[in-house]
């Protein structure tokens, strides 16, 4: 299997969570292709750069316009959104088609821990066990991941 | 013969079957209460016998009454339900009671409490009806204006009702956008700190951050859970050690060192929450950091527990690690500790630490409710 990294798109308005978050993305062996502050630039990125995995805040720069970005990484870029914002109880209840939440504060561990599991989701088409502490999973993605209620038999 | 000649007739007939020596026609005749008798052999029903009541409370003269129908009571205002009850009740003889609104000859019009009752002669055959009027104006009025007063009360508590509701929610939009600020301010100085470590060479340096890195965290964590229950009052102590402690150990990157929990559920005010999670998070990264110095351990794999238990009026907190001991351990300098001391202070709680032979034993004891005695 081909272990390329995976290419993730920031979305974030405040710079300097956006600066240490593409630090903690390169150091889990994941690629950081940009950073967008407002959701015209996120869109633009994510139908330029078709990134694996967009990390999205809820509050950008043209206001609460993250659960707009997620749906269309979803729908028209191909791509996986995640939220991370700490409004988790405003999210619409199917994400917007985003595969879970991140909520804020976060800690370093946490992130670097959610990102690694979801790199194994994407690459695997399958969860590695239950999500860690501070990752909330999507129900429709829960599913596709295989940690439906229904206990998964194990892959070798 | 005229109606009104054919009903003079019946009058006189009626007068002279109760002439002056009658007590009962002398009682209606002077009654204060509004009385008429109509005839049932007539077409129409026409008024032969009213009252001096009568007259008084509707205007009229006698000779103005006698030979018609009552109906001239009626007018553009009276409810067309009550005129259909009674010619229901005159076509099938039966007795009829409600209040109807009717008018004076002058055009002032005035409630009407009317009862209308067929009289039967000897052979079961309807002769007469009876109709008694009680002027009830004063009394429909306090209704209305009662209805009124009432409507009125409901449409301002409806309008108060309204501004509260949009108040609250105004409210509950500002507390939002204040956690939503308190939460995105914790990651910005979280990050902070992580963007100046990752600059920073010097080891000491490095562990002062990370030290504060970690009290931001702890608060952080507080912040985080404080919201996610629904009493924002209270905060669940155990429910944040299991996050706090799962994190720092994660951090740490040492598998060699286990963790075992022992957590009752204890809920505190959330006004101790963040004083409380500040001395945990400090005892705990005590522990992790500085009872198990690789070198020291040989291999051997370490464990930290943390206990929480309600005693009395008392939490009982135990964070005990079988690490190296108080006298073997590298202590952080102090700061730490300066911190646990003040904060314990704060919140009227008392350490207590002992040697657990191996490693150490610390004992927060935080009282229920105010501070110790």
């Amino acid at each position: 299997m081909t272990a390329r990294p995976l290419d993730v798109l920031i979305v974030e308005d405040e710079v300097l969570l956006a600066t240490e978050l593409e630090f903690l993305v390169e150091e889990i062996g994941c690629h950081s292709v940009g950073l967008a502050m407002s959701s015209d630039e996120a869109m633009a990125l994510a139908s330029d750069l078709h990134p694996d995995l967009a990390l999205v805040d809820v509050h950008l720069r043209d206001g609460p316009t993250g659960v707009e970005v997620a749906r269309t990484i979803h729908d028209d870029c191909g791509g996986v959104a995640l939220f991370m914002t700490a409004n988790v109880k405003r999210l619409p209840d199917d994400f917007a088609g985003a595969c879970g939440v991140i909520g804020k504060p976060y800690s370093e561990y946490g992130v670097k821990t959610a990102l690694t599991y979801l790199t194994v989701c994407l690459r695997e088409g399958l969860a590695p066990g239950p999500p860690p502490l501070g990752l909330e999973l999507s129900p429709a993605y829960a599913e596709r991941w295989g940690l439906t209620a229904r206990p998964q038999a194990v892959q070798a | 013969m005229t109606d009104i000649l054919r009903s003079e007739r019946a009058a006189e007939e009626l007068a002279a079957e109760h002439g002056v020596g009658d007590p009962f026609a002398a009682a209606i005749r002077a009654a204060r209460m509004a009385m008429i008798v109509t005839d049932a052999h007539q077409p129409d029903h026409p008024i032969i016998f009213a009252n001096d009541a009568f007259l008084a409370l509707t205007g009229y003269q006698r000779d103005e009454v006698i030979g018609r129908n009552c109906r001239f009571l009626q007018g553009p205002g009276t409810d067309p339900a009550a005129i259909e009850t009674l010619r229901r009740a005159v076509a099938d003889g039966e007795d009829a009671t409600l209040d109807i609104l009717n008018y004076r000859k002058d055009g002032t019009t005035f409630w009407n409490a009317l009862t209308l009752s067929p009289v039967r002669g000897k052979s079961g055959r309807i002769d007469y009806f009876f109709g008694s009027q009680l002027n009830i104006s004063d009394k429909k009025r306090a209704e209305f204006e009662l209805g009124d007063a009432r409507d009125r009360l409901e449409a301002a508590v409806e309008a108060r009702t309204a501004d509260l509701t949009q108040a609250l929610q105004q409210k509950t939009a500002l507390l939002h956008e204040v956690d939503h600020r308190v939460k995105n301010n914790l990651q910005l100085i979280s990050s902070l700190l992580l963007l100046q470590n990752r600059r920073v060479t010097d080891p000491a340096v490095k562990g002062s951050l990370r030290g504060m890195l970690e009290r931001v965290s702890a608060i952080a964590t507080v912040h985080r859970r404080l919201f996610q229950s629904d009493d924002v009052e209270r905060f669940d102590v155990s429910a944040f050690v299991r996050d706090l402690v799962g994190d720092m150990v994660g951090s740490a990157r040492r598998d060699d060192i286990k963790v075992r929990l022992d957590l009752e559920r204890v809920d505190i005010a959330a006004s101790k929450a963040a004083p409380l999670a500040l001395v945990i998070s400090e005892l705990f990264s005590n522990a992790l950091r500085h009872a198990f110095p690789p070198e020291a351990m040989n291999g051997r794999p370490g464990e930290i527990f943390v206990g929480i238990t309600r005693q009395d009026e008392e939490f009982r907190i135990e964070i005990a690690d079988d690490g190296v001991g108080l006298e073997y351990s590298a202590s952080s300098g102090g700061f730490g500790l300066t911190i646990v001391q003040l904060l314990c202070q704060q919140l009227k709680a008392r350490t207590e630490t002992t040697p657990a032979d191996p490693g150490t034993r610390v004992v927060v004891r935080l009282p229920v409710n105010g501070g110790h005695r």
